[in-house]
């Protein structure tokens, strides 16, 4: 919406007069004129148009109208997307609203349509804010308070409390947050914050003293009820003691027991004479069948013992029979017993022979085990004598081990040392002429040809010639080494016992002969003896003890054998045969006692019938006494049954004494329950007295009243708790929802005008609430939590802006405006505030009521200029 | 000619729990009092007998002091007081009735027995209550109760005289037509706490103070004249009661100015003090003329001995123009608005619908304060 003009007439001080404001444009349009010149009363009258009912009377429309009285008319023609309107209010007397379309001159609504019309105008939508957006005269919304107290200092507030403070005051949520407050004031003296009744309260309050009622009501109904139940058997036991207590009934009471008690003794006494007579009775009864059981046995016998001989008879037959057959029983068995011992006595025999000859065998085999021992013995201690022989004859030419080694290291050496001598010495050659042979000689021997060793002094005897004597110095050294070691070598044979060194070597070899010969003897002894001579001669001895006679055999061992395997079969079916025969010989001795056993009973029972009946002659007279004995018994016993007959009847002594325990205990209980009775009126008493005194009925009849009355008081509270709860939450719904449906986005539109509050400046904004958290300054940062009074109207004007410019985006532009809006900001700071209302005015229509007109030169914008109008008539 | 005052239902005693503490007191001395308002009215036309048909007493173990200050009440000829047992002080109450004996005055006669009280060339046939609920009529026994020639009958019974239980055979009821029955000149009944004529010779004679809202009318008892057995009785309500308890219907159409209307059904100021006053405002109103009800019930109530408004017949309209009141736009209309429709809407349940309703006008008055 936007306006083009608005018109008065007769308001305030344009009484039978008016102005008009025409040509209202888009962008800024600036009425600028001073104090009292009407531009108040236009913005007043404006507001008035759009927001006062034509029949209404409101503070709003009185301080529109005249001193001296009248009808104020307010008109403005508005351009919408739906057309162009002209609408019009009259109040007071010929009160009107009539909206006509400019278009067509057709009048489009009046009276409640007309404000209907404009209603819609104003009113946007969810909890919407007016299609007019205000800005009063300093005046921001958050100024409802007290006129009196200085803006500057009341004007602390931080820019997010005052922009919701200006969405509020533009959506109508002052008034709500006023609303809620009392309505949570009122909710929070009955409940607390969770709900529940509040401790002090008069809600809780209530429920305490419906609680405490019940429970009074409770005890106080236990009460009653225990007053009425003893009232009830107070009652109860009065009747009761009234019935007891009355004369005619004690005297029935009393002569009931006496009747009862003289029926008792008659009873008694025929009691007993109906015992003796039930005793005699019974004696004869039994006399009668006493006499009847011995004349039924007398005859009884008599029938028995006739027909006793028969049985007799065949009884002794049978027994007679038995006995035979018991006596052939035995003879057979005893033969068949003959006949087992006879295969027994062989088997017996055949048993004998074959041990006799078992034994003669083994006697035999030890005979010669022993010869065969003995010989070998022999030859063991022939054997034996040979190894000791040999033994011997080691020991007497053994040598020392080394022994022959170092004989023959010593001949070695001598040898040696002649060799080297007889090199040394000088040495005789002899060769002969032909013919000369022999013609020297030596010590008397032709000295032979060939060369010899000289030593000593040497004869030599040459034929022919003389004798020759060579003298040789002896070589004296060697001579006494030699001759030493010669020595050792004798005696070292001499301690042998040896000739030479060639005997040495047939002693070793004799040595090794005798040594062959003692492992063949060792052998051999070991072969003959595996277990040592020892243990021979022990078995030799062994052998000798035993009784090693040689017996003579007789018989052939393997017959022997046979013949006692026949015996011992034969001995089998003697003794099988002999078994067989057993039974047989039982039977016929149980038939035998069984016979002799019923003879045996016939007997007795012959005898004792006979013991019964007496002898035969008397027997007939006996039986006959018998039968009259009986007869007169049981003529007693008739007799005194009927005694007894006559005398049974009448009271039964145990109903008459029952009857008499009875009444005698109704008496006692009566006089019992009397007593008891007394004493419990008296209990009962008491406690009703008590009661009754504290008139409890009545009492319980005020409490349950008053109970009545609390619950309906809780529930009172109960529904008041709920209609406040609801509106609350209502309330709440409904203000979020504005919050939710305007704060921010008017934040997020706010944003880039308020940097404008700020000189040289920028602004960081809190992401989540939008609002601004800093200012930069001079490269310092300042917080902004609070606002200076001029900062606050500046920042209520770019509120209005920001909201008209949500509108227009959505599609519902409003004009703003602003009546001396700015009276608290310096002139540097409205500038900066005229080139934000021309920045917004190019999609805005903002109309800026003003007196201030120098400051507000500098605005530029469209000038507005009032002039005089009067309504066609 | 006999003359009597016939009486009922004192109910003595009685504590009145769920009045204002202040009330109470004075309610309960009411009661006693309209023992001498009857003895008082007695002389003043000359009847020389008070038949009190039961209930005397509110319970059957009323206070000694109770008891006695009752008693001496009563005590002083020329007066002869004849008391019945009802269902409140029936036979079982041997205490109440021991004690009553004990310190009876002379002029003072307890009707405990089924059986013709003679004075007067009257007899006098009573029907005690022997339990509190007795199950059958203890009437019939006058059927056959003979008395002398020229003897007027009088009886004195305490009870329903019709049934009102569904399966009822009427067993615990009254023949209505037992003066007929009977032969009795008058029957006098006590039960009902409203004066009703059963038939010519059969009344109620209501309580003598009232206790209760039901019945709407003062407290009566009736002055009765029998000129001689088989004359007509002469049956005349006397105005006993010291409290009018009354319900004020208030029906209001939507645009009726409620307070006048109050203004209008509202007793003289003089009789304020002893008046009990139940408003029962029906029909539709808007949410201002409501709280403008409320307002002037509560401005008025101090002036009376109990002064209630009951609007839970009165349905409130809630129309655009009391939205406006409200507000025109804005988030606390949004909040009225939604109350409203909360308070129309058919699919929730009626006591939620109920507390939309009365949150919406709470917010009503709110907002009506926020405007003064």
């Amino acid at each position: 919406m936007r306006l083009t003009a608005l018109r008065l007439h007769n308001v305030r001080r344009f009484a039978g007069s008016g102005i008009a404001v025409e040509g209202i444009g888009d962008g800024v349009n600036v009425l600028c004129a001073a104090n009292e010149y009407g531009k108040s009363t236009c913005f007043d009258a404006l507001h008035a148009l759009f927001f006062q009912p034509h029949t209404g009377t409101a503070s709003p429309i009185q301080s529109l109208r005249p001193y001296s009285g009248g009808s104020p008319l307010v008109e403005a023609d508005i351009a919408t997307a739906d057309g162009r309107f002209r609408i019009s209010k009259q109040f007071y007397a010929g009160r009107r609203a009539t909206v006509t379309d400019l278009g067509s001159g057709r009048l489009v609504a009046q009276a409640d349509e007309a404000e209907r019309f404009i209603a819609a105008l104003v009113r946007g939508g969810t909890a919407g804010p007016a299609g007019l957006l205000w800005v009063r005269q300093g005046n921001t919304g958050l100024d409802k308070r007290s006129k009196g107290e200085d803006d500057e200092t009341r004007a602390r507030e931080s820019i997010l409390s005052s922009v919701q403070g200006e969405v509020e005051a533009i959506t109508g949520g002052r008034r709500m947050e006023t609303v809620r407050a009392r309505c949570e004031e009122e909710l929070g003296k009955l409940v607390t914050a969770t709900g529940r009744p509040k401790a002090g309260g008069p809600y809780l309050a209530a429920m305490e003293e419906r609680d405490r009622l019940a429970v009074e009501e409770q005890r106080l109904a236990e009460e009653v009820r225990r007053l009425r139940a003893a009232l009830d058997r107070r009652r109860a036991a009065r009747a009761r003691l009234t019935e007891i207590d009355r004369p005619e009934e004690t005297a029935e009471r009393l002569s009931a027991l006496k009747a009862a008690e003289a029926e008792l003794a008659q009873a008694k006494a025929r009691q007993d004479a109906l015992r003796a007579a039930r005793a005699e009775a019974e004696l004869a009864a039994r006399h009668a069948d006493a006499a009847r059981s011995t004349l039924d046995a007398f005859a009884a016998a008599a029938d028995r013992l006739a027909g006793l001989s028969p049985r007799l008879a065949a009884g002794n037959a049978q027994r007679d029979a038995a006995r035979e057959q018991q006596r052939v029983a035995i003879a057979a068995g005893e033969e068949a017993a003959r006949v087992v011992e006879a295969a027994e006595r062989e088997e017996r025999e055949a048993r004998e022979l074959l041990g006799r000859l078992d034994k003669a065998l083994r006697a035999r085999e030890a005979a010669e085990r022993l010869a065969a021992q003995r010989q070998t013995l022999e030859a063991a201690e022939a054997a034996r004598a040979e190894i000791e022989r040999i033994e011997a004859a080691l020991k007497a030419l053994s040598l020392p081990d080394d022994a022959v080694k170092r004989i023959e290291a010593m001949e070695a050496d001598i040898a040696a040392r002649r060799a080297a001598m007889s090199a040394r010495a000088p040495v005789l050659r002899m060769r002969y002429r032909d013919g000369a042979t022999g013609a020297v000689r030596l010590d008397g021997t032709p000295l032979p040809e060939g060369e010899r060793a000289l030593a000593g002094s040497v004869d030599l005897d040459i034929d022919g010639i003389g004798t020759l004597t060579l003298r040789v110095p002896r070589e004296e050294a060697g001579a006494a080494e030699l001759a030493t070691a010669e020595a050792k070598h004798r005696a070292l044979l001499a301690s042998l016992g040896l000739e030479s060194l060639a005997e040495a070597y047939q002693r070793q070899e004799a040595l090794r002969q005798h040594a062959t010969d003692l492992a063949l003897a060792r052998q051999r002894l070991a072969l003959l003896v595996p277990n040592g001579l020892a243990a021979l001669r022990e078995e030799i001895t062994r052998l000798a003890g035993e009784n090693a006679e040689k017996l003579e055999l007789k018989g052939d061992p393997v017959a022997a054998r046979l013949a006692l395997d026949a015996a011992g079969l034969r001995v089998e079916a003697a003794r099988i045969a002999a078994r067989e025969q057993q039974p047989r010989r039982m039977q016929a001795d149980s038939r035998l006692i069984e016979s002799e056993a019923t003879l045996h009973a016939l007997q007795s029972e012959r005898e004792a019938l006979i013991a019964t009946l007496g002898p035969e002659p008397e027997r007939e007279a006996r039986h006959a006494a018998l039968r009259d004995t009986f007869t007169q018994a049981q003529r007693r016993a008739g007799d005194t049954q009927q005694h007894v007959e006559e005398l049974t009847g009448g009271i039964e002594l145990t109903d008459a004494e029952a009857r008499v325990l009875r009444l005698r205990s109704i008496v006692d209980a009566a006089r019992e329950e009397a007593g008891r009775l007394r004493v419990e009126l008296a209990a009962l008493n008491s406690e009703i007295g008590i009661r009754a005194d504290e008139a409890v009925e009545e009492a319980w009849a005020e409490v349950r009243e008053a109970l009545e009355a609390a619950q309906a008081r809780v529930e009172r509270f109960t529904r008041e708790v709920a209609t406040l709860t609801r509106l609350d939450a209502a309330l709440e719904a409904a203000r979020s929802a504005a919050h939710e449906h305007y704060f921010k986005p008017v934040m997020r539109e706010l944003q880039p005008l308020l940097g404008l509050l700020f000189e040289d400046a920028t602004v960081t904004f809190d992401e989540a609430t939008l609002t601004p958290r800093s200012v930069r300054r001079n490269g310092l940062d300042e917080r902004v939590d609070v606002l200076s009074g001029g900062m606050r109207e500046q920042l209520a004007v770019l509120t209005r802006l920001a909201f008209a410019r949500l509108l227009a985006e959505n599609g519902e532009p409003a004009p703003v405006i602003l009546d001396d809006a700015l009276v608290y900001s310096d002139d540097d700071r409205i500038e900066r505030m005229f080139d934000a209302l021309h920045r917004q005015a190019r999609q805005q229509q903002i109309i800026v009521f003003s007196c201030r007109q120098r400051a507000f030169q500098r605005l530029g914008g469209h000038a507005l200029q009032p002039i005089p109008w009067a309504p066609e008539r | 000619m006999f003359r009597f005052v016939h009486s009922s239902d004192l109910h003595i005693g009685k504590r009145f729990g769920n009045m204002p503490e202040e009330l109470r007191g004075r309610l309960r001395e009411a009661r006693h009092m309209a023992l001498e308002r009857l003895a008082r009215e007695a002389r003043a036309t000359g009847a020389g007998t008070i038949l009190l048909a039961g209930d005397s007493f509110d319970t059957e173990t009323p206070s000694p002091a109770m008891l006695r200050q009752a008693l001496s009440a009563m005590a002083g000829a020329p007066l002869r007081w004849i008391v019945l047992p009802g269902n409140h002080d029936s036979l079982l109450a041997d205490d109440l009735w021991a004690a009553a004996q004990g310190a009876l005055p002379d002029n003072v006669h307890l009707a405990l027995t089924p059986e013709p009280l003679l004075f007067d060339g009257a007899a006098i046939l009573s029907a005690p209550c022997t339990t509190r609920r007795p199950g059958r009529d203890l009437t019939e026994w006058m059927d056959d109760a003979a008395t002398a020639d020229g003897v007027i009958r009088i009886g004195l019974a305490h009870g329903p005289v019709q049934s009102f239980s569904e399966d009822g055979v009427g067993a615990d009821v009254i023949a209505p037509n037992r003066p007929a029955r009977a032969g009795l000149d008058y029957l006098a009944l006590g039960d009902w706490h409203g004066q009703m004529r059963i038939g010519e010779r059969c009344w109620y004679s209501g309580a003598p103070e009232p206790d209760r809202f039901k019945h709407d009318q003062p407290g009566r008892a009736l002055l009765v004249s029998i000129a001689a057995p088989g004359a007509p009785a002469d049956v005349a309500p006397i105005e006993t009661g010291s409290f009018d308890w009354r319900t004020v219907p208030l029906d209001l159409l939507s645009g009726d100015d409620a307070v006048a209307a109050l203004a209008r059904a509202l007793p003289a100021a003089a009789m304020r003090r002893h008046a009990l006053l139940r408003i029962s405002a029906s029909g539709r109103t808007s949410p201002a003329m409501r709280s403008a009800l409320e307002q002037a019930v509560a401005r008025e109530a101090p002036e009376f001995g109990l002064l209630e408004l009951d609007m839970d017949g009165l349905a409130t309209d809630c129309e655009a123009g009391d939205l406006d009141a409200i507000d025109r736009a804005g988030a606390l209309r949004q909040a009225a608005e939604a109350l409203l429709a909360e308070s129309n809407d058919e699919a929730r349940s009626s006591a939620e619908r109920e507390v939309a309703s009365s949150a919406l006008l709470r917010l009503f008055s709110y907002c009506e304060a926020l405007r003064a």
